[in-house]
């Protein structure tokens, strides 16, 4: 069975129940909610048996658009999702095209925005949104049409900790009104007061369906072996990290950052050494890529300055040092294999390291393939390599757990804490799981400043927790 | 040519259908025209058409341009002889007949919604399988720019330099680097824009409603009139 696929699915849901769906990646869960919204067959064609039925509609024989009135779909990737330039327009785009009367568009988009509080982003340009913002505009989109079931595919992938639990009031609101939800998620701790069901799927298959008492009281080895994520948050606790002790490296020396020229941060100061790996916390906005361009040479408006080894570097010496692995890994993939990638734009590749590189990261299968073909993982990998060839010293990781199950999480954190004996890395993320296990300490942007250095214990993980946002349920349920 | 996303209010709407009636009345004076100062003309109503519309930047520098242009052709380039006249002599009048309907194309793309776009061409009766395709191209001419942020950075990381310089001294490499992460974002993006848009009901048959009223008005008019004129009177005289 290709990847993805399903077979065997029995699944009746009723009305005003919240079904969870989830299992590692590639298990089915995104097919099932494309079977249900009618993207399969329409848009997505393939051998196909059974059916589906919404309400009173088929959902393989009904047109689209007349599901899309009964069915509402958010999806991923914020970036994408929306159509127009304006929020008010894109509110309205679904109600346009059901050709609602327009003084009832209106109402309706009113009705809308005030329900889901949502008033500070009227009239606002999309693209200068956060993912947090787009993806409250992306659902407030399908709220307006008023569908009775609402399909969600990896809503919170792209989310940092705040806009998560935006997104969970959001579904309360749904189960007071009655609606049927469908969630697919790898992200399951928010979910738990939510879903009614939790179906597990695996190679295409559902394994098991659970209440959610049934689905928490499983250990955390048997759900880690059915490679799912924290079920609970309050249970994940920060590691001790063995200390490495190396010389300071680099030194940040109280680097102000502008941005058009308006101040974003200030008075950021920071010493790293080799072996540290640096978890870059707090909400979108705040200046976290910012820094990190800056760091890695890229952004040039700032003031202050950067040591390595003691020495002054200026943005052509730390660009030569440093290396970023993009969220969307496939802006820095640019040859047609995996072979040619790894000594693209070198002049004289020392072909033994890249050998040795391929091989260390089990890249060597892969070698005659092109980039695009592989898994977002491989090309994580693909991208680190190249970083590994190149020499660099300093890597940045920007959100590399987003959307991942647990088993991918699992080997991003083994390569990362790898790469770590001879680096220094930086990496964002919202991944409260992922820093607990992985980062050495925090460093945390917001309201114009850092504040640096709490180092991941057991001892520090109220202060863990506030810095990242992961109070909330903590106080929710106690 | 940039194409900017709409920040500031503009001053005056247009209905898209009228963008559409100028881009080919401005297309056919390119083409047809006996002489370029009919041309100038052109340039002049459709920076004053950007200007209305609230791009005005854009139209002083587009209109410099043509104009710098212009003067070079007509006080340099009509008293020599040689090859670099036969060269630059065809280039220029290529560019003299496309410079128009680009300059406008630009202006009509950045003041256009996309849910203008799709009210006007549902009341001009046109078919959604030309339509749909339209408007996600519309859509998708501002995530370039985005996109291009992202690649310039991993381009400067791989010690690619992103310049024109670059593209000079490394032509084949700059290409590379641009057009493959390019061509995979395109692809990705427009699918799951075409997704977003199908489970929102694009393709619904019934005649789409917006929030915005879309209706020929007395700006509309008046601008297609100052356009007409132009061919009107290069037949004329």
């Amino acid at each position: 069975m290709a990847e993805g696929g399903v077979e065997n699915i029995n699944l009746s849901v009723n009305a005003g129940e919240c079904i969870l769906l989830c299992g590692r990646s590639g298990c089915g869960k995104t097919t099932i909610t494309k079977l249900i919204n009618g993207l399969i067959p329409h848009y997505f064609a393939g051998e196909l048996s059974g059916s589906v039925k919404v309400g009173s509609l088929d959902a393989f024989q009904t047109p689209m658009y007349q599901l899309a009135e009964k069915v509402g779909s958010v999806f991923q990737n914020p970036r994408t999702q929306f159509f127009n330039i304006d929020v008010d327009s894109e509110i309205a785009f679904g109600i346009e095209n059901e050709a609602v009367r327009p003084d009832e568009l209106h109402q309706r988009l009113d009705a809308t925005i005030d329900t889901l509080k949502i008033k500070p982003l009227q009239g606002r340009n999309i693209f200068e949104l956060s993912g947090g913002e787009k993806q409250k505009i992306a659902f407030a989109s399908v709220y307006a049409m008023n569908p009775d079931v609402y399909l969600l595919d990896e809503p919170s992938s792209n989310l940092d900790m705040a806009s998560i639990y935006d997104l969970k009031a959001y579904l309360q609101l749904l189960k007071q009104q009655r609606k049927t939800i469908l969630i697919a998620e790898h992200r399951l701790y928010y979910l738990m007061d939510v879903a009614d069901r939790i179906v597990y799927l695996s190679e295409g298959k559902i394994e098991a369906i659970h209440t959610p008492e049934s689905f928490c009281a499983l250990s955390g080895n048997t759900r880690k072996s059915m490679g799912l994520r924290a079920v609970d948050l309050r249970c994940v606790h920060p590691k001790d990290k063995p200390r490495r002790e190396h010389s300071v490296l680099l030194e940040v020396k109280d680097v102000a950052l502008h941005y058009k020229k308006r101040p974003i941060v200030k008075n950021i100061t920071l010493k790293a050494a080799k072996g540290e790996i640096i978890g870059v916390v707090g909400c979108n906005g705040t200046g976290k890529t910012t820094f990190l361009r800056t760091l890695c040479g890229l952004h040039k408006d700032y003031t202050g300055a950067f040591l390595w080894s003691g020495k002054q570097q200026n943005g052509k010496d730390r660009m030569k040092r440093s290396y970023m692995v993009m969220q969307d890994v496939n802006y820095e993939l640019f040859a047609d294999s995996v072979g040619a990638e790894c000594s693209f734009g070198i002049k004289n590749p020392d072909m033994e390291l890249v050998e040795k590189t391929l091989s260390e990261l089990e890249l060597i299968p892969f070698r005659e393939k092109h980039p695009n073909t592989l898994s977002g993982g491989q090309k994580q990998r693909v991208a680190v390599a190249v970083s590994m060839i190149c020499g660099k010293e300093l890597l940045v990781f920007d959100e590399p757990t987003s959307g991942l199950d647990f088993d991918s999480m699992q080997q991003v954190a083994a390569l990362i804490q790898k790469l770590a004996a001879d680096k220094i890395i930086f990496v964002v993320t919202h991944d409260y799981e992922f820093i607990c296990q992985v980062c050495s300490r925090i460093i945390h942007f917001g309201q114009g400043q850092m504040t640096g250095g709490i180092v991941v214990s057991e001892e520090n993980e109220k202060q863990i927790r506030e810095r990242i946002g992961a109070v909330d349920t903590l106080e929710r349920k106690d | 040519m940039t194409v900017t996303i709409e920040k500031k209010k503009q001053f005056i709407r247009f209905d898209p259908r009228t963008k559409i009636i100028l881009l080919v009345l401005s297309m056919i004076v390119a083409t047809t025209t006996p002489s370029l100062l009919y041309e100038c003309v052109l340039i002049l109503l459709i920076a004053g058409f950007g200007s209305v519309c609230g791009k005005v930047r854009y139209s002083l520098i587009g209109s410099a341009v043509f104009m710098a242009l212009y003067l070079s052709t007509v006080f340099y380039l009509e008293n020599s002889t040689g090859t670099m006249h036969t060269m630059f002599t065809a280039w220029l009048s290529l560019v003299f007949k496309v410079y128009p309907g680009g300059m406008l194309a630009g202006i009509a793309v950045s003041t256009t919604r996309v849910n203008e776009f799709l009210s006007a061409m549902n009341k001009a009766h046109i078919s959604r399988k030309i339509i749909i395709p339209l408007a996600v191209m519309l859509r998708y001419i501002p995530t370039i720019r985005e996109d291009w942020r992202y690649i310039k950075d991993a381009m400067r990381l791989r010690d690619v330099s992103p310049s024109i310089i670059g593209l000079f001294t490394h032509p084949g490499m700059t290409v590379e680097c641009l057009y493959s992460p390019l061509l995979m974002a395109a692809s990705k993006a427009a699918d799951e824009l075409a997704i977003a848009s199908v489970t929102r009901g694009i393709e619904n048959p019934k005649p789409r409603t917006c929030l915005i009223q879309i209706r020929f008005r007395i700006q509309d008019v008046l601008i297609i009139l100052c356009f007409l004129a132009v061919p009107v009177a290069s037949l004329c005289c």
